[in-house]
């Protein structure tokens, strides 16, 4: 090759089949492929500290910027409760028929619908948010949502306990019935977990979604908007769908109104919503279920994550 | 032969020219008749683009007669090779010619649109914009690179100081990355991706902005890394560098392979290619 000053080296060119047995003899593997389930899961488990040190980083860093900061992570949703306490608790006084405090009743419902609402819509964004990250390693996809939801998870234990506050001082408003702490208050932060695997889920969903087509990150708000009434955060669908509507049932089981009653039921200061056995199910259920199918549709495009 | 002057390294500062004589190993990466194509949201749709007019395009970009929802761009177009353990290969081509874009394919973080890659080990890929949180400390930049390379926390957390110390960073360890030089954060970030000797390293430009002590340090990692039977891929627009540290170069130009070979036969040609030409526009060709 040297002595042919003027023709260009090229090394021997070989055929995919030579290719293929080569890469077989000397054990090489194939990337930009989608590893099989079994495998995938075990990465993921294995990045575990990776999906825990990145949220907790990217929680701390949230709120940066503002002469609030950390406190913005609170006052957002007070705020956002008191305008729908205001409005389905004070003008409309038959939002929640049966009720004895509505107030209570809407901060619950808004606050709760909260980490549902951010887990998803941070979720949507996470690919292209983490592009950079996601095209200088590499490292099982699934790690980016779960690790966006996980931020919004850790967020939300302040928010918890501000919600129990906001709830409390409800029971002095007038014509809103007292509410008095209880045991069951404890299970509050397991009815988050639950409330949490499931939003993961629907997050995992959204973000194959959001990675092809950045356009949804727009329809977004108003999906969620709609989600938000769908639910009943701020009012009785029980008392509110007449009983004919052959949507009532399915409102009335979706996963999120099932999600919502735990935690008013958790309070247990309607006697209207009692805590049963079987809600306790229905939540794990969903929460299980809804995961595994968004962890499944997300892996199905995991070679597919950081292309243009 | 060497007539070609660098002004970007001073001549003293090049490393001495690696020993090529050693017998190669084992295939280390093969690739496999490699098209990778990008797709560019509302892109130009001048003449370079692909001409639809079905009556969706036309509703999608209403008004803008300009803009096409999406443009695809062939950026490597059939590339094969076999690289080998031992081996250090350069990659030669203007600017765009896709030379990111293969290391990225060969890195499995950009997925074929065809043909296969096939890798002895996960490689590892230390660009100039490397994932660094700017809003985070150096040290948390450290413990999440060095998790994503797939460390575990303790590895990590002992491996910290040592960093610190090859990116002298002193005291900016615990400011921001938004407060480091652009030296300062490559040096970072080279420190970060070698704190495991990879087996496979690929170095698309990165040590471009470190200044002459950094890159003599880095240099000498390189080596090492290649002396422990590892591939090292370098992109750079040195070509003094590139015959230094390479026994073998690669030729792409708009996405397709013009020579492998010997590093210096490829760089004179390479060389006469680039002094001839008197239009810079090349890029890669569009469909």
């Amino acid at each position: 090759m040297a002595d042919q000053k003027a023709e260009v080296p090229l090394a021997p060119r070989l055929t995919s089949a030579e290719s293929e047995a080569l890469s077989a003899r000397a054990g090489l593997n194939e990337m930009g492929v989608r590893p099989p389930l079994g495998r995938y899961i075990k990465q993921v488990w294995q990045r575990r500290s990776f999906i825990w040190n990145l949220s907790a980083s990217r929680a701390y860093s949230r709120n940066q910027g503002s002469y609030l900061g950390q406190a913005w992570a609170i006052l957002r949703p007070v705020l956002d409760a008191a305008v729908y306490v205001i409005i389905f608790g004070f003008l409309f006084h038959s939002s929640a028929p049966g009720i004895d405090n509505r107030a209570a009743f809407i901060t619950i419902g808004t606050f709760t619908y909260t980490l549902f609402q951010t887990s998803v819509m941070s979720g949507l964004n996470s690919v292209p948010s983490n592009l950079q990250l996601i095209r200088s390693h590499k490292f099982p996809r699934a790690v980016v949502p779960l690790a966006t939801v996980m931020t919004e998870t850790v967020l939300f234990a302040p928010i918890l306990l501000a919600m129990m506050v906001v709830v409390l001082v409800t029971g002095v408003l007038p014509g809103m019935g007292a509410v008095v702490p209880t045991w069951s208050w404890l299970l509050l932060p397991f009815a988050a977990a639950l409330l949490a695997v499931f939003s993961a889920g629907v997050a995992m969903f959204f973000a194959r979604l959001g990675a092809r087509a950045p356009d949804i990150a727009n329809a977004m708000p108003f999906i969620l908007t709609l989600g938000r009434y769908a639910s009943g955060a701020m009012f009785l669908i029980s008392a509110m769908v007449p009983d004919g509507l052959w949507l009532k049932p399915i409102l009335l089981h979706q996963p999120v109104a099932i999600y919502l009653e735990l935690f008013r039921a958790a309070f247990g200061n309607e006697p209207l919503i009692p805590m049963t056995p079987g809600l306790w199910l229905e939540a794990a259920a969903w929460a299980v279920g809804v995961f595994a199918i968004g962890f499944l549709y997300f892996w199905r495009a995991e070679e597919t994550y950081g292309r243009d | 032969m060497t007539e070609d002057i660098d002004y970007e390294i001073d001549p003293e500062n090049l490393p001495d020219r690696v020993a090529r004589d050693k017998p190669l190993g084992a295939p280390s990466v093969v690739v496999d008749d490699l098209h990778i194509t990008y797709r560019v949201f509302g892109a130009r749709r001048g003449g370079t683009t692909k001409q639809r007019s079905s009556l969706w395009d036309k509703m999608v970009s209403l008004g803008r007669p300009d803009t096409g929802p999406i443009t695809e761009v062939p950026a490597v177009r059939g590339v094969s090779f076999v690289a080998h353990h031992g081996e250090s290969i350069g990659i030669l081509g203007t600017n765009g010619s896709g030379k990111s874009t293969l290391l990225r394919a060969v890195a499995g973080l950009l997925p074929p649109s065809s043909g296969r890659v096939f890798t002895s080990a996960e490689p590892e890929l230390l660009g100039v914009n490397a994932a660094m949180l700017p809003r985070l400390t150096g040290e948390r930049n450290i413990m999440i690179g060095g998790l994503a390379l797939g460390l575990g926390t303790k590895e990590v957390k002992e491996n910290i100081p040592g960093v610190a110390e090859f990116a002298e960073l002193g005291d900016f360890l615990y400011l921001p990355m938004s407060s480091y030089s652009s030296g300062m954060a490559s040096r970072l970030r080279f420190a970060i991706s070698t704190i495991r000797t990879p087996e496979i390293l690929m170095i698309d430009e990165a040590l471009a902005t470190g200044d002459a002590s950094f890159r003599k340090k880095s240099t000498k990692r390189i080596e090492e890394i290649r002396a422990q039977a590892g591939t090292v891929f370098f992109v750079s627009h040195s070509l003094a560098s590139v015959r230094a540290m390479c026994t073998r170069a690669l030729w792409i130009d708009k996405g397709v392979l013009i020579a492998d070979g010997d590093v210096d036969e490829v760089a004179d040609l390479y060389h006469a290619y680039v002094e001839g030409r008197t239009d810079a526009s090349s890029g890669a060709k569009l469909k």
